[in-house]
């Protein structure tokens, strides 16, 4: 319809194709080649599911060492760097230790989250983790507040294998474990 | 018992037979509709309900009877309770008249019995159309009485459309009233006995082809189905006529329309595509020596030919979008009515030429 214009005179061949509706056979033989060779592309979802690609981002989850200590050392960079401000870090000193601080509170409103993942690139010593889980519906959406136990629970069901503590770091020190080797050294 | 009684009785045990028949059709057209349209678009179309979704009708009835039946506040009370029955029945009244089974008698206490239709009256179609047409004031009751502007211009649109393609019904079945000589669909179908070439799809004095196309493009757009289902468009006007409609209203309406393919389908192939008529004379059991049980295989070549028609209303839902308003006018008006009119001239010198 759109290849002719509505004022120039049909040639023969269309005004054939025309009066013997011959577009509509055409897609009308489509569809029937389709119901033919049937082959669904649909997956019956909550009994079969999709495999994930690797780089899938899931549910965020809080990490912890190998020794059970949590990785978090309550440096807020995750929550300057929520885009939607998911995050809310209170971080306080470890009771005896000046030099170190943990978060003592850590929520996550996971209705606003948008899961870009911009936190766990933030995220200094890979405290921070993005499950592959997706199936988060809830009847009440007070349950997608989550606090800090439940972010590591999280965590420790996704990430069983946990990652070492490094053995230079000093148990007072909050050290960055984070290689620096993407920083281009200085020009000399 | 009385003669009248009698003849009650068995009428009212053949409509009710009938009516299950119409019901069960209806059901199984509900779940083959949505799986003939998933399969065509590579979907599995309802798979949750029983093995492979055949339990859908029941879960979608059940479903339906249950909702809670709303009436709009403002809502003309008694038009918006009855447009769903008006709608109903002229679509479930039709089926009196057509003969799903060889033209038989028998006779029970002195009066005599057509087991295979319910009435054989000699107005048969003429009472169809004008069934049919009142179907169209349910609609356009319903779209007034809810007090919505989807529904009204619902309604609206359906008026027109039904008005302008009623018409090209009635005047694309006439070269075939022509040739029968007859109103009566028991008639009609008796005449086009023998092999396939008699029916008047490609009867010799003048072949209905034409008609035929007229009649299906009519009939389809009478249904209000895909592509004509503008007083339905779910994109335009939320679902038309019945947006207000809810519970078991809604599901009448349903039920009407999905009656009403099913009768279309009955009087296209009864008319066109010889009825019970096998594609060949007589019937195979008769040959092997079971003549008192041909009449299955009547009943099964008739119902053969209405499900590929109702296959047919699913096959142009799953290709075909839908048209403009002022493309659907002048397709009726411009097209298919000077078609018929042609038909029906051609017809009537064919006829008169060759008798």
């Amino acid at each position: 319809m759109s290849s002719t214009v509505h004022s120039k005179r049909l040639s023969l061949s269309e005004w054939f194709k025309t009066i013997t509706f011959y577009e509509i056979l055409v897609g009308m033989k489509a569809t029937l080649s389709h119901l033919l060779n049937y082959r669904p592309i649909t997956l019956q979802y909550p009994h079969e599911k999709r495999t994930l690609p690797d780089n899938y981002r899931g549910m965020l989850a809080l990490l912890r060492y190998d020794d059970g200590t949590e990785k978090c050392v309550g440096c807020d960079l995750c929550e300057a760097a929520c885009p939607s401000r998911v995050i809310r870090v209170v971080s306080a000193e470890v009771p005896g230790e000046p030099t170190k601080r943990y978060s003592k509170e850590y929520y996550m409103d996971m209705t606003r989250c948008l899961f870009c993942g911009m936190c766990v690139d933030a995220c200094p010593v890979d405290a921070l983790g993005m499950t592959r889980e997706f199936e988060w519906a809830v009847f009440d959406k007070r349950q997608l507040h989550l606090n800090k136990q439940q972010l590591l629970a999280i965590g420790d069901r996704s990430f069983p294998i946990r990652e070492k503590r490094l053995e230079l770091q000093h148990p007072n020190v909050a050290f960055f474990n984070v290689p620096f080797k993407h920083v281009p050294p200085k020009p000399n | 018992m009385s003669e009248l009684g009698l003849r009650l009785a068995i009428s009212l045990t053949q409509i009710g037979a009938i009516m299950g028949i119409v019901i069960v059709t209806v059901l199984l057209l509900t779940l083959a509709e949505r799986k003939v349209l998933g399969w065509m678009q590579d979907r599995m179309g309802p798979m949750e309900v029983g093995p492979y979704g055949i339990l859908q009708p029941f879960a979608d009835a059940i479903k339906l009877f249950f909702k809670e039946d709303i009436i709009p506040a403002g809502a003309n009370k008694l038009l918006f309770t009855m447009a769903p029955i008006i709608c109903l029945i002229p679509a479930f009244i039709g089926f009196a008249v057509i003969p799903w089974g060889p033209n038989w008698t028998f006779e029970i206490g002195g009066i005599t019995v057509k087991p295979f239709v319910i009435s054989d009256i000699n107005i048969g179609i003429l009472y169809i159309l004008a069934f049919a047409s009142l179907g169209a004031y349910g609609i356009i009751i319903g779209g007034w009485a809810s007090n919505s502007k989807y529904s009204l211009l619902g309604g609206l649109r359906s008026a027109a459309q039904i008005i302008s393609y009623e018409l090209n019904v009635g005047l694309s079945i006439i070269g075939v009233i022509i040739l029968a000589g007859s109103l009566s669909l028991v008639t009609i179908t008796d005449a086009q006995q023998g092999w396939f070439w008699h029916w008047y799809l490609f009867a010799l004095p003048a072949p209905q082809i034409f008609a035929f196309g007229v009649y299906v493009i009519s009939a389809v757009a009478e249904t209000n189905r895909v592509p004509f289902d503008l007083p339905e468009a779910e994109s335009e006007l939320v679902a038309g006529f019945f947006t207000e409609y809810s519970g078991l209203r809604f599901a009448f309406f349903f039920l009407a329309e999905y009656a009403n393919m099913v009768l279309v389908s009955c009087v296209a192939a009864a008319l066109f595509l010889g009825g019970w008529n096998a594609p060949y004379p007589g019937t195979i059991l008769e040959l092997v020596g079971l003549p008192s049980l041909a009449w299955i295989e009547n009943t099964m070549w008739f119902a053969v030919k209405t499900y590929s028609f109702l296959f047919l209303f699913f096959w142009l839902r799953a290709t075909l979008p839908r048209l403009r308003y002022d493309q659907l006018m002048k397709f009726g008006w411009k097209v298919l009515l000077p078609i018929a009119l042609a038909n029906i001239v051609v017809t009537s010198i064919a006829v008169f030429v060759t008798q």
